[in-house]
């Protein structure tokens, strides 16, 4: 489903900001990546979307190379993969609904098929009932929970998500792991990064640890 | 199939919206446009409908030779015969004019008939006219014979009625050049406004253009909006330009009537044919359309 040879991050001239990675996830699997700030995490879930290329080394998602992969070929890749990041990316200027629209304006669904499988996105992370709402009314977690909507909305075979639970408080930190482990139950491949301990020792099967020059691959709860 | 379609509908959708989003400035856009455009409509509607006055004095090109008033009255016929028979190829037609016959005919003039009024005598002399056979090298020609036949005893004057009528086609021809360069410009004009409002509108949805690329849009997808921007803008543009053309016709056709009836003619202004109209909208669509596709090409790349 995903696997890295010996990738190498650096930007410009700088440091390694990832070194050596090599690993190979299944399907189906749900991974927590854990490490400090700046170690890397938000650049090994970016190339795994797609969003930025390695320096060295190969990267496989979805059974296709993304070396290999043609500027026009990019996008329909990046529709297996449902990507969540720190930043939510939400559009002010149109409703919750909208918002979850426009993953599949992009595939040409249908329309009527189209709100059908958004209003059941949105019912999946619980904003039914706010669908006409602009993000900007959303607290912090229904904000978060609407990306997630956005995200899986295409029905990815790939879900990553980008420190979804920071800032947000416990019980919403645990509401939204309980979304993402719900669609990894189903079959999504989940990878998210995060640094609260708690949330991995809770819900993590296997862990991938990076660390400034060091990358270890957990398998099992907490061991990261 | 039903996939792209449905993906161009959405485009237009999302074109529409944001052309309303921005009343004001969407308006004056197609102000700016419009009035451009109507220029160089203005300049073809001119040319159009001065083309074929120009072209319908031209196929009858005419030499008129004045003979000397001393000359003997069967001078006349003299001179008719020897064109008929010396260049029967190059003349379609060869008329004696008495001066009396061309008196008369300039008395039934109201404009003339007062001036001649006061004349003791007949001023004019005998005239022949020479319908020449059209062709090329017309001008060439007529200058050749008039010049030969200025020579010929008891000639005075030979006049080729068809010179100022070469004149208004070389005025034209200078005047169809302006119309190209003015088009030009306006091409110009429409191209810089499109470039600008696209990449204003691609700056203001930046964070849609990323968050689509995020979930999968090819580059068609962010593009295609815009270049219906583009061309929507243009054509409507186009029709407004029509529009205002025509209305200033009104006044100017108003204006030029009065003008013409002092000559005793009739002369108006047209804009040009719908399906010339219609390739022009179309034109500029496509103006619009390329103007967008390059500024959004170069405006969204982040």
């Amino acid at each position: 489903m995903i696997e890295f040879k010996h990738v190498f991050k650096s930007y410009g001239r700088g440091r390694n900001i990832l070194s050596d990675i090599t690993f190979r996830v299944t399907a189906g699997e749900f991974i927590f990546v854990a490490g400090p700030s700046g170690a890397g995490k938000s650049t090994l879930l970016k190339m795994i979307g797609g969003l930025e290329p390695p320096s060295r080394g190969s990267i496989e998602v979805n059974g296709q190379r993304l070396d290999e992969l043609s500027a026009r070929a990019r996008p329909y890749l990046r529709r297996a993969v449902g990507v969540i990041l720190q930043d939510t990316h939400l559009l002010y200027d149109r409703s919750a609904m909208n918002n979850v629209l426009l993953p599949l304006a992009v595939t040409g669904l249908a329309p009527d098929l189209a709100r059908a499988r958004a209003r059941a996105a949105l019912e999946k992370v619980g904003l039914s009932t706010k669908e006409d709402m602009n993000p900007i009314e959303l607290s912090g977690g229904e904000q978060q929970r609407l990306a997630i909507a956005r995200a899986i909305v295409n029905r990815p075979a790939i879900l990553i998500a980008d420190e979804p639970t920071a800032n947000l408080d416990r019980e919403t930190a645990h509401r939204i792991m309980s979304v993402f482990r719900d669609f990894n139950r189903v079959g999504v491949t989940t990878l998210i990064a995060s640094h609260d301990e708690t949330l991995m020792a809770e819900y993590a099967s296997r862990t991938f640890r990076i660390d400034p020059g060091k990358f270890t691959d957990f398998s099992g709860k907490g061991q990261a | 199939m039903k996939t792209l379609l449905r993906q161009h509908r959405y485009a237009l959708t999302v074109t529409i919206k944001r052309l309303l989003s921005q009343p004001f400035s969407s308006l004056a856009n197609l102000l700016v446009i419009a009035l451009a455009l109507s220029l160089p409509l203005l300049g073809a509607s001119l040319l159009v409908s001065v083309q074929p006055v120009a072209r319908q004095l031209s196929v009858t090109p005419e030499l008129t030779v004045f003979l000397k008033t001393d000359a003997s009255s069967n001078t006349a016929e003299q001179i008719a015969s020897k064109i008929r028979r010396d260049h029967a190829d190059q003349t379609s037609a060869v008329r004696v004019m008495p001066k009396d016959t061309a008196l008369k005919e300039l008395r039934a003039n109201p404009a003339w008939e007062q001036a001649l009024k006061v004349l003791p005598g007949n001023p004019l002399p005998d005239a022949v006219v020479v319908t020449l056979t059209p062709g090329d090298d017309l001008a060439a020609r007529a200058d050749k014979l008039a010049h030969a036949w200025r020579s010929w005893p008891g000639v005075d004057l030979v006049q080729l009625d068809s010179a100022w009528v070469q004149r208004l086609e070389a005025l034209l021809r200078f005047a169809r050049i302006g119309l190209i360069l003015l088009a030009l410009s306006v091409a110009l004009v429409v191209l810089a406004t499109v470039f600008n409002t696209v990449r204003m509108q691609a700056l203001s949805q930046r964070e849609e253009i990323g968050v689509a690329r995020l979930v999968g849009a090819t580059e068609s997808f962010v593009r295609r909006p815009f270049l219906y921007l583009g061309a929507m803008t243009c054509s409507l543009a186009a029709l407004i330009g029509i529009g205002v053309a025509r209305l200033a016709l009104i006044p100017l056709n108003d204006a030029l009537s009065t003008l013409a009836q002092s000559y005793d003619a009739e002369f108006a202004i047209f804009l040009p044919p719908l399906p010339v109209l219609v390739l022009a909208v179309l034109c500029v669509a496509a103006l619009g359309a390329l103007s967008a596709r390059w500024s959004v090409q170069r405006n969204t790349r982040f």
